[in-house]
C-alpha cells in the first residue's frame, strides 16, 4: 500500500495513509502517514461505530493539509476499546492464509519469505 | 504511549512484518503539496481489503491457493454509495467479516460523504478503489495498477487520496 501511495503522490496527488501497522508503512517511505493502534481488518474502527470512524477519518484527512513535507508521521490518539485477547478472539475462526499453510509444511522456505523473495521452483510470481 | 504496530499479530506474522520493515530502503519520498484548502478538495479512497462489487470480477483467490507466493495485483472500482449487500471482500489474510458487516471500517465512503456534508472536505469522489493487500512481487502493482488508478482519479477530477491498508 505504501508503494502505491508513493506512485500516486509522484503522479501529482497529495496522499495520506491510515495504517494499523505504521512501523511497516513508514519503512516504505510515504509522504503522509497516520498510525492507529487498531487491529487488522477494521482500520477505521468498530463495526457500526459511525462517530468513531468519522473521527478517525477526519484526523487522517487533516494530515493532507497540516503536513509540511515528505515523511510526516502522526500517531492518532484513538484506543481500541477491547483487550488484545478479545480483539484476536473475533478473528479466530479465520483459516490461516495459503502461504502460512505452505510454510508449515516447508519451514525451510521461511527465510526466503522473511526476505520477501520467491524461492526458485515455488511459482513464477504469477497466478496460473 | 507509542503505538505497537505488531500488537494484534501472532508471533509468526509479527516476525515476518518486522523483517519486511527492516529490509525496506525508502530512498527519496515524493511529496505533492495540497493545491487548495481541504474544504474545496475532491477526495478519493483506496482500501487494500480486496473489496469488489458482486457484479464485478472477484480478486483471484484460486490463483493464490495454487501459488501461495502470488497475490492478485489488480484493482476494482467501487462507486460512491455502494452498500454492503453489493460487495464481497476477497482477502485470505484478514477476516472479511468486519468489512462485509460495515464497509466503512475498511472503505469509509459514508464517513467521507458526511465530512463533505459538514464542509470539512469539498466532496467525495464518484469512484473509490480497492486492491488486495497480499502482494509479494509488487512489480505489476507499481507499474500497472497504481498508474491506472491515478489515471482514473485524474479523469474524475480528484484532488487528493486517502489510503487504508487493512
Amino acid at each position: 500500500m505504501g508503494l502505491v501511495q508513493r506512485v500516486l503522490e509522484a503522479s501529482g496527488f497529495p496522499t495520506v495513509t491510515l495504517s494499523w501497522i505504521p512501523d511497516l508503512t513508514r519503512a516504505v517511505g510515504v509522504p503522509r502517514l497516520a498510525g492507529i493502534g487498531y487491529p487488522d481488518g477494521r482500520t477505521l474502527g468498530r463495526v457500526g461505530d459511525a462517530d468513531g470512524q468519522r473521527a478517525v477519518l477526519r484526523a487522517t484527512l487533516e494530515l493532507l493539509e497540516s503536513a509540511s513535507g515528505p515523511g510526516t508521521y502522526v500517531e492518532l490518539p484513538f484506543e481500541w476499546p477491547e483487550t488484545r485477547a478479545e480483539a484476536l478472539k473475533a478473528t479466530r475462526d479465520h483459516p490461516p492464509p495459503p502461504i502460512a499453510q505452505l510454510l508449515m509444511k516447508k519451514p525451510w522456505l521461511l527465510p526466503a519469505f522473511y526476505r520477501g523473495e520467491i524461492p526458485a521452483g515455488e511459482g513464477d510470481g504469477r497466478g496460473i | 504511549m507509542p503505538i505497537d504496530s505488531y500488537r494484534y499479530l501472532d508471533f509468526a506474522s509479527r516476525q515476518v512484518m518486522k523483517a519486511w520493515a527492516a529490509r525496506e530502503k525508502p530512498g527519496t519520498i515524493p511529496f505533492t503539496p495540497l493545491p487548495k484548502p481541504l474544504r474545496e478538495c475532491t477526495v478519493a479512497l483506496l482500501s487494500s481489503a480486496g473489496v469488489a462489487l458482486r457484479s464485478d470480477r472477484p480478486f483471484d483467490q484460486e490463483g493464490e491457493r495454487r501459488n501461495p507466493w502470488w497475490g492478485d495485483p489488480t484493482f476494482r472500482e467501487i462507486p460512491l454509495g455502494t452498500t454492503e449487500a453489493e460487495i464481497k471482500i476477497y482477502h485470505l489474510h484478514i477476516s472479511p467479516r468486519f468489512g462485509e458487516a460495515d464497509l466503512d471500517v475498511v472503505l469509509p465512503m459514508r464517513r467521507l460523504s458526511e465530512l463533505a456534508a459538514e464542509g470539512f472536505v469539498g466532496r467525495a469522489a464518484r469512484t473509490h478503489y480497492s486492491t488486495m493487500g497480499y502482494i509479494l512481487d509488487a512489480r505489476e502493482l507499481i507499474e500497472k495498477t497504481a498508474p491506472a488508478i491515478a489515471e482514473r482519479m485524474r479523469a474524475e477530477g480528484v484532488d487528493a487520496a486517502a489510503l487504508v491498508p487493512v
